[in-house]
């Protein structure tokens, strides 16, 4: 198994330090899928996460100027790691300024992803700051809880931004939406109940129409969910998305899907049974 | 007539101060306020002693600087001269400094003053539009004494960009030198025990140094809580850091010395493999009967052995001193460091000279960069005049009661840095 990739852009680093910061936020520990396009950071739904479960993606090529991978055999050429996240996006604050960044897999004592940072510094020779940080790299047997989720066939869905950046300030807990381009946030307590409506979010195009025509465009899908889950969720968004989607199974549960410039970020959270 | 000091300093003036006093919390909870025609100090040192820290404010740091040390005894016929030194509780005095920015943006001036008939340490703001406000403190005369030093290279502020390297949870770092560059890492005693622990390290070339001159290829540790507290004023001072040390179990100073405020801090450092003969850390093991012992035995030579006893001794983390059978004095006498060697002659002799004339410790001028740290060299027929004053002005507490035993006695003796 190898590993070994090089930034040298600035602004890549800065992309791909703030995602490692939005990681780090939603999952303590995550999963680091390495793949020849691609990187991603997986959260699987297991119950100690709450049910949670999260897929980010990013296309390699937008960040690194060198990735070579070797993946476990020539059929399954892929790389599982699991790390602290906190840990990773603790190494590359360090990397602000640097004139390279390289992350490479590698085994000093125990199996280590090594990121290496050559800083700008006021003399001819570069500082070199290097973080060893510990992982475990997860059996091929393993693999198959760490697919993309499928995400099922959802009764409503909509485009939500503006829900989302509403969201941080408010305390919800039930959201429901329609197919006329209305999504509501409600909390509900013994005293009082609060909703909050939004009007005008855009339906993409349903993807099998005959299923959902007999339904009423202005009928709501809702489900009930932990506040603190989507809360942390959204504490951890520090890119604005370019487009964001929310789908909503009936009381089964909600996904986000935000799609920034080359990073996909996907969301699961359950319904509280 | 008393022993007084009044200094009155500005908004931003404060600010530094405060950082000071923030930075010196961070080593111990006991600040001593000791004020000079040098200027004023503020000294601390930690419970376990093994980590020192000075910052001496020079009277053109103030806008008014005023001292005076006659302290005239009216028990008795003699007059003595004592230097204030007083000692406050860190709690009490870290409160006020709290919120820096505030205060430089609030405050006209600041004046401090002390009280010596009430033992108190007033400490007054005086607030834009009017407003002022007081705050009292007591205090306790102490003494206090240091050892030590020897010294390799100056550097600037890189070691603040290094802080950020390392996780708040890492209790120790690790300095690795060569004759081309510097390396801090994370100790490798700590990261080897926890498998999460991510391990840093960060390569400066030599040439970002102002100064750097090495004797040998050498690593130490010490404590990192203690250094981040120097960084973060150091950082308030902008001016230079230099960093002077030997080989491990020695103690390591940072002195940072702009024209108007002169910091040193000085730290304990892990102790090598028993396996070394002339290894140092036979002088941390003595314990106290042996160290009272040696204190009998031979005047001169025991100052070294108990004062790095006290600089080199960590109370926690036991493995800073494995433990060792006693060595006797002799092992102590053919410790490698000719600088030791000198300070183990008759005390009086110790002077700021002395220390310099060694082959071994390039950059001698660096030593001159410390003023005489701590106060002390004393002899035996001076002891006198210093257990008097103890007496009727020492409100000794409880935990002073080791210190001051000690100090007892005309066998105690203490010396100068340089």
């Amino acid at each position: 198994m190898k590993f070994r990739a090089k930034i040298v852009d600035g602004a890549c680093l800065n992309h791909f330090t703030r995602i490692s910061n939005m990681i780090a936020k939603l999952a303590k520990t995550c999963t680091l899928r390495i793949s020849p396009d691609k990187l991603n950071f997986i959260l699987c739904d297991k119950l100690a996460n709450g049910g949670v479960s999260m897929w980010c993606e990013l296309e390699q090529e937008n960040f690194f100027n060198e990735f070579q991978m070797e993946g476990v055999s020539a059929e399954n050429n892929e790389i599982y790691l699991e790390l602290t996240s906190e840990n990773l996006s603790r190494a590359l604050k360090t990397a602000q300024n640097a004139r390279a960044l390289k992350i490479k897999l590698t085994n000093k004592h125990f199996p280590c992803l090594t990121v290496s940072v050559e800083l700008l510094s006021m003399s001819s020779s570069s500082r070199i700051v290097t973080h060893d940080i510990p992982i475990k790299v997860i059996p091929r047997k393993l693999w198959k809880d760490l697919q993309e989720p499928v995400v099922p066939d959802p009764d409503f869905f909509s485009f939500c931004l503006p829900f989302l950046r509403l969201c941080k300030i408010l305390n919800l807990q039930v959201i429901e939406a329609n197919l006329d381009g209305e999504l509501n946030l409600k909390i509900e307590t013994e005293l009082v109940c609060v909703t909050t409506h939004f009007k005008d979010l855009g339906n993409p195009p349903l993807a099998s129409e005959s299923t959902h025509q007999d339904r009423n465009v202005e009928h709501m899908a809702e489900v009930n969910i932990d506040i603190r889950k989507l809360l942390q969720f959204l504490a951890g968004q520090q890119v604005n998305p370019t487009k964001a989607l929310c789908n909503i199974v009936n009381n089964k549960m909600v996904h986000f899907d935000l799609l920034h410039e080359d990073v996909s970020l996907q969301y699961f959270i359950p319904a509280l049974s | 007539m008393a022993a007084m000091l009044k200094c009155v300093m500005s908004g931003s003036q404060v600010k530094v101060f405060g950082k000071a006093v923030q930075a010196l919390s961070r080593i111990s909870d006991e600040l001593w306020l000791d004020p000079s025609k040098k200027g004023l100090a503020l000294r601390c040192v930690n419970s376990s002693r093994s980590a020192y820290g000075c910052v001496l404010f020079s009277p053109v740091f103030f806008q008014h600087y005023q001292w005076s040390d006659l302290v005239k005894m009216s028990e008795n016929e003699l007059d003595t001269t004592l230097n204030l030194k007083c000692k406050l509780g860190m709690k009490s005095i870290l409160p006020i400094f709290r919120c820096l920015n505030s205060l430089e943006r609030n405050i006209e001036k600041c004046k401090i003053f002390t009280r010596s008939d009430k033992c108190k340490v007033v400490i007054q703001f005086f607030y834009r539009h009017g407003r002022f406000e007081s705050q009292l403190i007591s205090y306790v005369f102490l003494f206090v004494f240091q050892i030590m030093l020897i010294l390799l290279f100056t550097f600037y502020r890189l070691l603040a960009d290094a802080i950020v390297l390392f996780t708040s949870s890492q209790e120790e770092v690790t300095l690795a030198v060569t004759p081309l560059n510097f390396c801090l890492k994370s100790s490798n005693e700590e990261s080897m025990d926890l498998s999460n622990a991510v391990y840093s390290e960060m390569f400066v070339g030599s040439d970002e140094f102002d100064f750097f001159q090495i004797g040998m290829d050498t690593e130490i540790t010490f404590c990192f809580k203690e250094l981040k507290g120097i960084l973060t004023f150091s950082e308030a001072t902008h001016a230079p850091i230099s960093i002077y040390f030997d080989f491990p179990g020695k103690p390591l100073a940072l002195s940072i010395d702009d024209m108007l405020v002169e910091a040193n801090f000085i730290l304990a450092t892990l102790a090598d493999e028993p396996s070394r003969a002339s290894s140092p850390q036979s002088l941390c093991l003595s314990q106290k009967r042996k160290r009272s012992d040696l204190i009998k035995k031979k005047a001169g030579k025991n100052v070294t052995s108990q004062a790095l006893e006290y600089i080199s001794r960590k109370a926690a983390p036991r493995r800073l001193y494995p433990k060792e059978t006693l060595t006797n004095v002799s092992a102590l006498e053919n410790c490698g460091s000719p600088a030791m060697k000198r300070v183990n002659g008759d005390v009086s002799e110790v002077s700021e000279n002395s220390v310099s004339n060694t082959e071994e410790v390039p950059g001698s001028l660096c030593l001159r960069k410390f003023s005489c740290m701590f106060f002390g060299a004393v002899s035996s027929d001076q002891q006198e005049h210093f257990n008097h004053p103890f007496d009727s002005l020492a409100r000794a507490s409880d935990s002073e009661e080791d210190m001051n035993n000690e100090f007892n006695g005309s066998d105690a003796k203490y010396f100068c840095v340089i």
